[in-house]
């Protein structure tokens, strides 16, 4: 999921004012967590989501269309009520509590000043709650380092920083997997040795691309939370970087290779003294089993394989 | 298939002399070839003109990662004016045999020994 200071880049070129949908409380289950976002503008443009769409998303955008004209905030309730679609099963009947409230898209407005701060000391690896009361209409917030120091029924979010997506190999599989990755709200750095293949031109906004000795740029990256793929297919690369990523403390380590050829990487590391431990961290080869062979195939495998993770999931591979 | 490289490479890819880096070195070059994407940097601690320790951190093939370990071996305690001379011949010569058309991964350590060697002398 994209962070807040992602968000609002996305919004910053073409509204000037939004309304801010936040997820407080889901009674009768809901899809998204607590605290997701749906940003209305004031020209019309939408991001983010509060449901998996349809008509609960629908009835959070009138009310903040509503609330932006009336530039107030309110905490709103959303039922799945129809008669008839309940009648037929064919609406859950959940009821959702949402905070709506305006806001300008510049950083002299308190609410944006203060998420900012909050996603700028998340991506730092800072811890960073943010705590949201609202009493008659009035809504307040205090960024917290630890949770335990909301105030008394403050509605309480984690803000965490964007996942964090380390590609070792600028190849066409590369380009193709940041741009599902920046899709799937994630931060994204390529890494590689090779000038002519690093360049910013491709590969989505946003990207960071680092050109030099790939195990030495891919250091600051390996930070807890991070996922790093290898895609150069090249040993050269493949060697000296998994010596340091399978010994950080990264939560996913990937490399594009056959059954045989990672087999052969994995016999080499075991050789220099990487422990049975370390080796079983690496995801050799990577991606899930859906038949597809072309780059963008390929990074969607990957890309599932990545969502698998975090989610606990078992999967088929590759 | 078989490798197009003999023991020498083998052995000094697979337990390389001197992989590390310098804690202070007093000049370090980098070797790229574009082409392949090898990229090796070289290390020097030199004291009253002579290499006193020389270390490599390689991203590179076997041929030029051994290279670079068989060099910074015979590096060690060299006059600095001798090392600059090494010839590419004797580099790989040392290493065995090597294909023609990879000799640019057994020389890319010398070029940035030649580069520390030139930029060293001309501070």
């Amino acid at each position: 999921m994209a962070d807040f200071l992602d968000q609002v880049e996305q919004l910053r070129p073409h509204e000037r004012r939004v309304a801010m949908a936040t997820l407080l409380a889901a009674r009768g289950g809901s899809p998204r967590p607590l605290g997701a976002k749906l940003f209305v503008g004031e020209g019309g443009r939408l991001l983010g989501s509060v449901s998996i769409g349809g008509c609960v998303d629908a009835r959070v955008v009138e009310h903040g269309d509503r609330l932006l004209r009336e530039n107030r905030a309110e905490r709103v309730t959303v039922s799945v009520d129809d008669a008839e679609a309940l009648e037929l099963g064919l609406a859950c009947g959940a009821e959702f509590d949402l905070l709506v409230e305006p806001m300008a898209l510049d950083d002299a407005d308190p609410t944006v000043a203060l998420y900012t701060e909050g996603a700028r000391r998340s991506r730092a690896g800072q811890s960073a709650f943010m705590a949201t009361s609202v009493s008659d209409g009035v809504v307040s917030r205090v960024l917290l380092t630890r949770p335990e120091d909301a105030p008394a029924l403050a509605f309480v979010e984690r803000l965490a920083p964007a996942a964090l997506l380390v590609i070792v190999g600028a190849s066409d599989v590369a380009v193709a997997l940041a741009r599902v990755a920046r899709m799937l709200g994630m931060r994204v750095v390529v890494v590689d040795g090779r000038e002519r293949y690093a360049t910013i031109d491709r590969f989505p906004a946003g990207t960071d691309v680092c050109v030099g000795m790939p195990s030495e740029l891919v250091r600051p990256w390996l930070i807890e939370g991070a996922s790093v793929v290898l895609t150069s297919h090249d040993y050269r690369y493949e060697l000296p970087v998994l010596r340091e990523a399978l010994r950080a403390p990264v939560r996913f380590v990937g490399m594009l290779a056959g059954r045989k050829r990672a087999d052969a990487v994995r016999t080499v590391l075991r050789e220099e003294g990487m422990s049975e431990a370390e080796l079983a961290r690496l995801h050799a080869p990577i991606g899930l089993d859906i038949g597809g062979r072309e780059p963008e195939e390929i990074a969607l495998s990957i890309a599932a394989q990545l969502v698998a993770d975090r989610e606990g999931k078992p999967i088929a591979h590759r | 298939m078989t490798a197009p490289y003999g023991a020498t490479v083998l052995e000094h890819f697979r337990r390389p002399r001197n992989q590390r880096a310098l804690e202070r070195p007093t000049i370090a070059r980098e070797g790229y070839n574009p082409l392949c994407g090898d990229r090796v940097r070289l290390e020097l601690d030199v004291q009253d003109g002579h290499i006193r320790a020389a270390a490599f951190t390689a991203n590179a093939c076997a041929i030029c990662t051994a290279s670079a370990s068989v060099l910074t071996e015979r590096l060690r305690d060299m006059v600095v004016a001798e090392a600059v001379q090494i010839p590419d011949a004797e580099l790989v010569d040392a290493l065995g045999s090597i294909p023609a058309a990879r000799l640019a991964c057994a020389t890319l350590p010398l070029k940035a020994l030649r580069t520390a060697i030139a930029d060293l002398t001309s501070a």
